[in-house]
């Protein structure tokens, strides 16, 4: 067979599958979200109803701006904490040596748990009764002794956000460490010969070398962070009441236990617009750096 | 104080800092293995010494719970999503490394950006089609839309290792008179076989650890481990004891397998962005 016809015989059946499994669904959410959409009456779809989703989402419920916030401060919150105290982290392992990698293969243990498993440990973990670090929590700060952690809104919504750091916190340090690594020692040290304080070496030196890595990071982190569910579920399900409702827990609830596909659809496409802004900064990176 | 003590006051704290880093790492782990192996008394207590049990392993496979249908669920629908996955993968992944394709970019883009598709968008209308034609609370349903979130990173991560592989021996095979298929076949295949075991094994844990889907789609016969541990919320709250001996059995395999590829993690894990 030719070269010719056979390089795209070759991808064919992954794009089938690519088409079939995301491209129609995105498509066919779209449609859905025109429509009226309930699961639980016949003929489903019952007919279109122009954007009347989209204006509901906007002008009659509270809920959805509700989750818009949770998930917007969620995301912030969630890749701030993670990607600082990850680079704090990868600086802490750069240098390597025997215990520095073994504690970098130890990193992987957490990036392998499932995300749904870590809602569940860390609800052990802030049980009032016996969680460890309720308990630790409580000692360090005694006003938080006697508080149910998971009952308060506030307190419920910064157990998520930890739980989140937690697991994300070893696979940005894994990325941030290889960054490093391909950071010149060169540079690093004509800075310190110039006598340079730490501080300034690595504002000057290494954060700027640093920087398209810490953009992938990022995004990706934001990718990661704005979709978040399992946790959710596992941990909170969104409450105390919906102190912890992300948009994806939203859209599940509404689509899932209320049965208005059609409503869901339609702030299901909400969230994908700000991934389509973030899918293309994230794809200007992996494609500079193939070329 | 010489520069040399200051060098050695330094690397103690950073060292202190690292243990304390791994510490908060480690205990949230570690407190799941050792509640597994507490019985229903001691895990209501915040005490480190007790004697362990393996009573709680027996409990979770079981009636009610049977976790071992959950368990041969979650291997079945993860193996089979990779085996489906993988060969599809390698294909694409060897055109996109070797030729010029009219649209490749296109291609490519697309195939990164299912990846960050929100996994509700997608279930939605999967619900909708399969609740019509019968593959609601199946594995083969299951296995359907895992591809969705599985092959983006195959082929990203088979072609980064492809594109690792030099063209010499492939072209000088074609000069003796090999086809393209056979070089793929004897050549290509044998020197891309750990970088396709690598990605098997990501895709693995990938649908192993899959949770939204398996909770929408499935109810009974098809439940995966991760929506197994909804079981153990009992009447009184939930059932720590139990939980964690699930708890375990999700996550003692994937780690074992995320240690044996541990280096092509973050490769993986951002489609060559980093390498």
């Amino acid at each position: 067979m030719r070269d010719n016809t056979l390089k795209y015989l070759l991808v064919l059946p992954a794009v089938l599958v690519v088409f079939a499994t995301a491209i129609w669904p995105l498509v066919e959410s779209l449609r859905l979200s025109f429509t009226v959409g309930r699961l639980n009456k016949p003929n489903f779809p019952q007919g279109y109803l122009g954007f009347e989703n989209y204006t509901w989402a906007f002008w009659e419920e509270p809920a959805f701006w509700n989750s818009v916030w949770v998930t917007g401060i969620y995301t912030v919150l969630t890749v701030a904490l993670t990607t600082l105290l990850a680079l704090g982290l990868a600086m802490l392992l750069a240098p390597g040596g025997r215990l520095r990698s073994g504690v970098q293969t130890l990193l992987i243990l957490p990036f392998a748990m499932s995300p749904a498993l870590i809602g569940v440990s860390f609800r052990f973990m802030f049980n009032p009764e016996f969680g460890l670090f309720d308990a630790f929590f409580g000692a360090v700060f005694p006003p938080l002794a006697d508080i149910s952690w998971l009952a308060h809104p506030q307190l419920a919504f910064a157990v998520c956000v930890m739980a989140d750091v937690w697991g994300w916190i070893p696979f940005l340090t894994l990325v941030l460490i290889g960054g490093l690594a391909s950071v010149p020692p060169e540079t690093i040290e004509a800075a310190q010969v110039d006598g340079a304080s730490g501080w300034r070496v690595f504002r000057d030196v290494t954060l700027p070398q640093l920087a398209p890595v810490l953009a992938v990071v990022i995004i990706l982190k934001s990718i990661f962070s704005l979709k978040t569910f399992d946790q959710i579920f596992m941990l909170t399900n969104g409450g105390p009441g919906t102190a912890t409702q992300t948009l994806s827990h939203y859209i599940y609830f509404n689509g899932m236990k209320y049965g208005q596909i059609g409503y869901s659809a339609s702030v299901a496409w909400l969230m994908v617009i700000p991934m389509i802004f973030l899918t293309y900064a994230y794809a200007k990176f992996v494609f500079r750096k193939a070329s | 104080m010489t520069g040399r003590q200051k060098k050695q006051i330094i690397n103690a704290i950073q060292i202190v800092l690292i243990l304390i880093a791994i510490s908060i790492m480690l205990i949230p782990i570690i407190w799941i293995f050792l509640a597994a192996f507490k019985n229903h008394v001691d895990v209501y207590q915040l005490k480190l010494l007790f004697t362990p049990t393996l009573e709680n392993f027996g409990v979770v496979f079981d009636a009610p719970y049977y976790l071992g249908a959950k368990l041969l669920n979650s291997s079945i629908v993860a193996l089979v999503t990779v085996v489906i996955a993988i060969p599809i993968a390698t294909m694409a992944a060897y055109s996109f490394s070797r030729f010029r394709l009219t649209g490749e970019t296109a291609m490519l883009v697309m195939i990164l950006a299912t990846q960050f598709v929100p996994a509700v968008v997608i279930i939605l209308p999967f619900f909708v089609m399969f609740r019509d034609i019968g593959l609601l609370d199946t594995r083969v349903g299951l296995i359907l839309v895992n591809l969705a979130i599985v092959m983006p990173f195959a082929i990203w991560m088979i072609k980064g290792f492809i594109d690792g592989i030099p063209l010499d021996t492939e072209e000088a095979a074609m000069v003796d008179g090999s086809s393209r298929i056979q070089v793929i076949l004897n050549i290509v295949l044998p020197m891309a076989a750990p970088g396709l075991l690598t990605a098997g094994i990501f895709c693995f844990i990938i649908a192993w650890n899959e949770f939204l889907f398996a909770l929408i789609l499935t109810n009974k016969d098809a439940v995966t481990l991760p929506i197994g541990l909804a079981l153990f919320k009992g009447e009184e709250g939930d059932l720590w004891n139990l939980l964690s001996a699930a708890g375990i059995i999700i996550m003692l395999p994937m780690f074992v397998l995320a240690l044996i590829i541990r280096r092509y993690f973050v490769q993986g894990m951002t489609m060559g962005a980093v390498r």
